[in-house]
């Protein structure tokens, strides 16, 4: 149809319509649901990568090797908490083995310690039921983070009619057990102990240089 | 929710003890029960601010990431979706089904009790191979109607063609090839070959047949109506085969990559001979009752309890059975709800 007959047609169509009937949109292209909900938000797909590392396959390994430890990633999604909060929790799990993180979590008077703990535990759970993990105790927490989620603002009265932004935070949680014992010092190197100080002070004596010397 | 309040010098102290959440339910929850945490304590002792505090803030709805779709009540459903104009999905009273495939063996073969071990020269061998005979009139009646459809049919030549399907079949389920496979194995086998191959990597090898593989079987039915037939036969294998699973890790879970064993296997292979481009692919394997216990796996593991059912839900479970029962009994009106059920 030539731009001309369209134009046309349509003046017909604005004709036909009877004086006095208001258009108004229809109800159904007017945006009437809750924005926030996640089902209804197609944009919202939360951390996708994660979970993704379960599905890798490891190559087999020869019987004189040593065998590979397992290991399972779980997280846990928008937590209704500030992942600056959640930090503290994150890291202090981070090197323990399980039994020992969810037995320090279930005393630490934080909001954040219940979901970290549940994680954990559904983590192992699934550790034993789907990777060949054979013994539940004997897993620690290689990895433990957190990631932002989703955010929502809101507004706050403050005097003289100003107003504040309020952010209405949620976190992940992501969490990465392996099989085995966790290595004596996560973080740094132990302190060292007075005969090892002694021996690099020794050491360093011996192979310093005199000048002008023999 | 328990509030435990101790009055500090001028606020008010709160700790919270926490429900354990609806995620996980099973043993775990009995740990979760009881989880403390601290709110913030600096809020003014007198609660005549409290509604000043309340109104610094305009309330914005936020979504409960926590709860599960399959979790919600379903007034509240009801409610949300009238909220938000939406209609309730269309309720799905289809049933789908595949009729390129049978769903099972009709009229399955009894494999002879120690089979592979006895020697034909043996009394009871000889017993076996006698009966075998007699049993073999219907076969024959069937393979005469698979000549019908396919003229070149042909018992012995059938068997060797029946091992490379069936080699074929287990080196494409190692591969993991899921594309491939649906070729050799039908949509029966197909979910039952696929299912424990994910994670894992297997090492499979045929080395060779003890015995020349052998048609031990052979049926035909007709499914809807009486030109649509299938037909089914069931070879013999004695083979030596060697068998590695790996787990994810590519730690060994069962098996041996050097260890040879040998298999006795009753494989009934399924073609729909209706239809005039259907192939012959591996369908079932028959495991005989008298066949000895599987190895245990190397690794130990935990036996789930089951949780005892109240008398009550036996009694009920009970009664509903002999409904169902005398509904069966009653015509064909009644068949159709014991399938629905």
């Amino acid at each position: 149809m030539s731009g001309l007959a369209k134009q046309f047609s349509r003046l017909l169509a604005i004709r036909c319509i009877p004086n006095g009937v208001r258009q108004i949109l229809p109800v159904q292209a007017l945006h009437t649901t809750n924005v926030l909900d996640k089902n209804w938000n197609t944009a919202n797909t939360g951390p996708r990568k994660w979970l993704q590392y379960n599905k890798v396959v490891h190559p087999p390994q020869e019987p004189h090797e040593e065998p590979r430890n397992a290991y399972v990633c779980h997280m846990k999604t928008n937590i209704k908490y500030s992942p600056d909060k959640m930090w503290y929790i994150a890291s202090f799990v981070r090197g323990m083995t399980v039994d020992e993180a969810v037995k320090q979590l279930s005393f630490i008077l934080r909001k954040g310690a219940k979901y970290a703990k549940e994680t954990i535990l559904e983590a192992q759970k699934i550790a034993v039921e789907r990777h060949n993990v054979e013994f539940k105790s004997n897993l620690w927490i290689a990895e433990s983070f957190v990631g932002k989620g989703r955010y929502f603002r809101g507004v706050r009265r403050h005097a003289r009619g100003r107003t504040g932004e309020v952010e209405y935070k949620h976190c992940h949680y992501f969490v990465r057990l392996e099989e085995g014992q966790p290595p004596k010092d996560y973080y740094l190197p132990a302190p060292k102990t007075p005969q090892e100080q002694f021996d690099e002070w020794m050491e360093g004596m011996r192979k310093r240089k005199i000048t002008h010397t023999l | 929710m328990e509030v435990i309040t101790g009055a500090g010098r001028n606020c008010v102290k709160l700790l919270r003890v926490i429900q354990p959440s609806l995620v996980l339910a099973g043993p775990e929850t009995s740990v979760l029960t009881t989880q403390q945490f601290r709110e913030r304590h600096t809020k003014h002792w007198n609660p005549k601010w409290k509604k000043l505090r309340r109104e610094k803030f305009v309330k914005v709805d936020l979504p409960n990431f926590e709860e599960k779709n399959d979790e919600i009540p379903k007034e509240v459903l009801r409610s949300r979706m009238k909220e938000r104009g939406v209609l309730p999905p269309r309720p799905w009273f289809e049933r789908s089904f595949y009729i390129s495939c049978t769903g099972g063996i009709f009229e399955p073969y009894v494999p002879p009790e120690g089979d592979g071990k006895k020697s034909f020269i043996s009394s009871t061998g000889a017993k076996q191979k006698f009966e075998f005979l007699e049993k073999k009139s219907k076969s024959m009646l069937a393979v005469r109607k698979i000549r019908s459809y396919e003229e070149d049919f042909d018992t012995t030549q059938f068997a060797t063609e029946a091992q490379d399907i069936y080699i074929k079949a287990h080196q494409l389920m190692a591969e993991k090839n899921k594309y491939a496979i649906r070729e050799v194995i039908s949509e029966r086998a197909y979910p039952e070959m696929m299912h424990n191959i994910r994670d894992k990597t297997i090492h499979w090898k045929f080395l060779q047949s003890l015995e020349p593989p052998r048609v031990v079987h052979a049926r035909c039915t007709d499914l809807i109506t009486k030109e649509n037939i299938f037909a089914q036969v069931t070879v013999r294998f004695h083979t030596q085969q060697i068998l590695a699973i790996y787990d994810r890790f590519g730690r060994l879970m069962h098996g041996s990559e050097t260890l040879p064993k040998d298999v006795l296997e009753y494989v009934v292979f399924e073609k729909h001979i209706a239809n005039e481009y259907g192939v012959w692919r591996l369908h079932e394997k028959i495991i005989p009752d008298w066949m000895p216990a599987k190895q245990p796996a190397p690794i130990t593991f935990r036996i789930e309890e089951e949780p005892e059912q109240p008398l009550e839900a036996i009694e009920a479970a009970k009664e509903e059975k002999v409904e169902q029962v005398e509904a069966g009994k009653g015509g064909e009106g009644s068949k159709e709800k014991l399938i629905a059920a």
